[in-house]
């Protein structure tokens, strides 16, 4: 079902003048939308690199196309009023008082770089004492821990690391270790200065009570709060004003249908945090981060000009991304639940804290007894079975934590996605690898290695 | 060539299941060169209505090389977790092998790819900026840059260095300018500013041909003063260089260079070079790092630059599809820069000789690119003017080409005061220089003046 002009043909207005679709997308449309996506393959990974629709990078491949047939009429008078578009429907869409509050950047990544850099500087000005922390959970993002050594250690700041209690069972059990990663900052005098909490942690993915974290927060006068909400556009609502983070990311290329990549950085302007930059320094420096991250050099920024054609896409499904959210939350379970029950394990969570995605445990019989070996059943999966699943080592040591089942304790995990073009075989086909890996008396650590 | 015509088109192909291999176009043998025929379909994608005389700005590349990058974006869509630990880092690795040898570098891991000069700037700066908070720099110590250094290049100066206490100090440049030995005297001067009190000049930040206005500087021979002087170390910003300029790091001699391939190197928006000279002492290459900080962070800068997120990698790809486009032109990069030079010399000398005006440096001054004086009666008085005057060549007359304001000096009589940058590049054609001639010559039949056009 493809509409779009042929763009041989010379300029093509952007997909915004497209007439609506009268009715919902059906699943020939669907299957036509991700028909470039490797057949055979069980993609239950949307988490690690998310999707993007054959119509989406349609019009990424229009934008990229003007730009290439005139550059400099282009960027002189197109390219800031595109991204100026893409600004405003997010800011809508995450409930943002103003679009001078949004910049668009590549992905979390790099927003973790600005927040950490920005920090830094308060370090090496005095503003921020030596010893004064940052506080992030254990399993945050590695590239944010890695930002975290780049440019707060350096210049004197410390890390309190905050156990995720997992598997976890509710969202009490998460608000009583950060309180007490809080209380260890205080230690002495200490500040807290910054506090970077996943929405949704990554690896294992859990959805984080982020309101009541903050709240905390607050509580202890912590100077700044930095939401990385990397998987949360398009898997979860995201009402920034009602969330109270001082700076929040998210990716839109995960969850939100966007070619890689774009995410979008909220800056709460009512904090005026000033000495917020783009690391990447262009003629804009000085201007705002939205004008800075705007133009970080020459770039093919065609991603960050899509997000109107992703909400003519979203709003092809019945009850828009909000329907699209509820659907995948609601088969991510299911198939979880189908998952633990064909295995006899758990869910790393209560489906109450997932979104699109969820933890389930492996027999212990398997014996993922690393991160090695963890690697090593990925790796299995996706070549003896064309299954492209992520697995995670959970060690032992919770004590009445450790869960089990009946032969043993359960120490690895897998995390399934659900997206809107996974099908319930996705699911059978992980379900029935796992279990001949069982029969044939298969261990990780006997498992090839890559 | 009948697999060029099949690159044009740009919708998705249907590839379900069977791996996409990407149309690699015949390899010339020496009586095959690429046609002008070809060569204009390589760049049908470009608007034929505009006179494209900008190169410089945004650069161009042909339609085989996008058919390979989107060969390369769509394998990634397939599977990007089998993508990302199979292909992506041999993939850069053999782009980064590719320009080690184009470049002369002794040791690949002196090559990183990053996605511009502007970031490489970043970079270097950020490194600098490290050192003064560490205390390795004294505050005051200096950095010298050229007044003609780009944009983004300067608020990067501020940004880190100023910021973190070094002083900066800019070469004033003559333009027009008329022969090295003018640059070099005012790069001694500025040197000899940097050592004034004692402080010790860390860092010289070098264009290899600036930007506006567009002049090929005598890195060379700037270097070498550099190393005489007790200059630290040098960066190169040659934005332009590769596939414009000669660029061979043994003879060059820089502690950084950067260069874009995405303006003469025919590759897609956007992949530059950072080249870091590997200390022979340390054996480390100044520990530099990526101001996007992976998990990557501390395996090197190359390493740290091959992963800054999920991104789209694919114009970093291409390279080895770039290297096969250029030779398949006689004489292969060379080749093309030599013609290139000719063509727009020869173009900006008919430009001059038609308004009565002159070139803004002599040609063993320029690449591939000239500054063409433009008539004084257009009363260029700011950059702003330039700029309206810019737009209004692009709205009326379709030719696209920078404008650049020289402010007088004292005592000039009615000087030239508006140049405009001329490029040189494959696709262009004779036609597209008279065009902009005539363009010229009826604003002034018109009686043209910027002010005119200001509001």
């Amino acid at each position: 079902m493809d509409n779009h002009d042929d763009p041989r043909n010379g300029t093509v207005q952007p997909d915004s003048k497209k007439p609506k679709l009268t009715h919902p997308i059906s699943s020939h449309e669907l299957l036509h939308e991700f028909s470039h996506h490797q057949t055979a393959v069980a993609r239950i990974n949307n988490g690690s690199f998310g999707s993007c629709p054959r119509s989406i990078l349609t019009a990424q491949t229009t934008w990229q196309l003007r730009f290439l047939q005139q550059p400099d009429d282009f960027f002189f008078n197109t390219l800031r009023n595109g991204i100026l578009d893409s600004r405003k429907i997010i800011k809508n869409l995450i409930n943002a008082d103003d679009v001078e509050e949004i910049s668009l950047i590549d992905n979390a990544t790099t927003a973790a770089a600005i927040v950490l850099q920005q920090i830094g500087h308060h370090f090496s000005s005095g503003k921020f004492c030596r010893n004064d922390t940052v506080i992030i959970f254990h399993c945050a993002y590695q590239a944010v821990k890695k930002s975290i050594e780049a440019y707060v250690i350096p210049v004197g700041g410390s890390v309190i690391e905050v156990e995720l209690p997992f598997p976890v069972n509710s969202n009490e059990e998460i608000i009583a270790e950060f309180k007490k990663g809080i209380e260890r900052g205080k230690i002495n005098g200490g500040r807290v200065r910054l506090a970077i909490i996943d929405h949704i942690t990554s690896m294992p993915s859990v959805v984080i009570p982020v309101r009541e974290l903050i709240r905390v927060c607050r509580e202890n006068e912590v100077d700044q709060v930095f939401v990385d909400g990397a998987h949360a556009l398009g898997s979860m609502e995201v009402d920034v004003k009602e969330i109270g983070a001082d700076f929040y990311v998210s990716n839109l290329y995960k969850w939100f249908f966007s070619p890689p990549s774009v995410a979008f950085m909220y800056c709460n302007k009512n904090k005026k945090l000033n000495d917020v930059h783009h690391p990447v320094v262009a003629h804009e420096y000085g201007n705002g981060l939205p004008a800075e991250s705007a133009w970080v050099g020459m770039r093919d920024y065609s991603p960050q000009l899509v997000v109107p054609s992703i909400m003519e896409f979203v709003n092809r499904f019945e009850g828009g991304i909000e329907g699209i959210m509820k659907r995948n939350h609601n088969m991510v379970v299911k198939m979880g639940v189908m998952l633990k029950e064909a295995w006899g394990t758990n869910l790393g969570s209560p489906p109450e804290m997932c979104a699109s995605m969820i933890m389930i445990g492996l027999p212990s019989k398997i014996r993922v007894m690393s991160d090695d070996d963890a690697l090593r059943l990925r790796f299995y999966l996706r070549v003896y079975h064309a299954i492209e699943v992520p697995v995670y080592y959970q060690a032992l040591g919770n004590g009445e934590r450790d869960a089990r089942d009946k032969d043993g304790f359960i120490t690895g995990y897998v995390r399934i996605s659900h997206q809107v073009y996974n099908i319930v075989d996705d699911y059978n086909r992980l379900k029935t690898a796992i279990i001949q890996l069982l029969q044939d008396g298969k261990i990780c650590s006997e498992l090839p290695k890559e | 060539m009948a697999s060029e015509k099949n690159n044009h088109h740009r919708s998705i192909p249907d590839i379900n299941g069977t791996h996409p291999t990407p149309k690699k176009p015949k390899l010339s043998s020496s009586s095959n060169f690429i046609t002008a025929s070809e060569i204009q379909s390589e760049f049908s994608h470009h608007d034929s209505a505009v006179s494209r005389i900008n190169n410089g700005s945004f650069g161009s590349c042909p339609s085989s090389i996008l058919s390979a990058q989107q060969q390369w974006q769509l394998k990634y869509l397939r599977q990007p977790d089998h993508f990302y630990f199979n292909h992506l880092k041999p993939a850069i690795n053999n782009s980064r092998s590719i320009i080690q040898n184009l470049v002369n570098a002794k040791d690949i891991n002196e090559i990183s790819i990053v996605d511009n000069a502007t970031t490489a700037a970043a970079i270097v700066l950020q490194h600098t900026a490290w050192c003064f908070r560490e205390g390795k720099f004294n505050k005051g110590d200096v950095v010298v840059m050229l007044h003609y250094a780009y944009g983004a290049v300067k608020k990067s100066m501020e940004a880190y260095v100023t910021r973190a206490g070094g002083k900066v100090i800019e070469v004033p440049l003559p333009f027009p300018v008329s022969s090295n030995d003018e640059i070099v005297t005012e790069f001694r001067k500025a040197l000899e500013k940097g050592k004034v009190d004692g402080k010790k000049i860390r860092l010289a930040v070098i264009d290899h041909v600036t930007s506006m206005p567009c002049v090929v500087i005598p890195v060379k021979e700037l270097i070498q003063i550099c190393r005489e002087e007790g200059v630290e170390q040098v960066f190169v910003d040659a934005a332009h260089s590769i596939g414009c300029t000669d660029v061979d790091m043994q003879d060059i001699g820089a502690d950084f260079y950067t260069s874009n391939l995405h303006k003469w190197f025919f590759c897609p928006p956007s992949i530059a070079f950072l080249y870091t000279k590997k200390n022979p002492k340390t054996g480390g290459g100044g520990d530099l790092h990526h101001p996007v900080v992976s998990h990557e962070y501390g395996n090197g800068l190359a390493v740290e630059s091959a992963w800054i997120g999920t991104r789209d990698y694919s114009a970093q790809l291409v390279v080895p599809e770039a290297l096969e486009f250029v030779n398949r032109f006689e004489g292969g990069i060379e080749g093309i820069k030599k013609r290139n030079h000719e063509a727009v010399i020869e173009m900006g000398e008919m430009l001059v000789k038609a308004w009565g005006t002159h070139l803004g440096s002599p040609k063993h001054m320029c690449a591939s690119m000239v500054m063409v004086g433009l008539p004084t009666c257009f009363g260029v008085r700011s950059d702003s003017d330039a700029l309206t005057l810019r737009t209004h060549l692009r709205d009326v007359f379709g030719v696209e080409v920078p404008i650049y304001y020289r402010p007088p000096r004292d005592g000039e009589v009615d000087p030239v005061t508006g140049y405009a940058r001329i490029s040189y590049q494959v696709y262009n054609k004779v036609e597209d220089y008279y065009k902009f001639r005539d363009a010229v010559n009826q604003l002034v039949d018109n009686g043209f003046a910027c002010t005119l056009l200001s509001k």
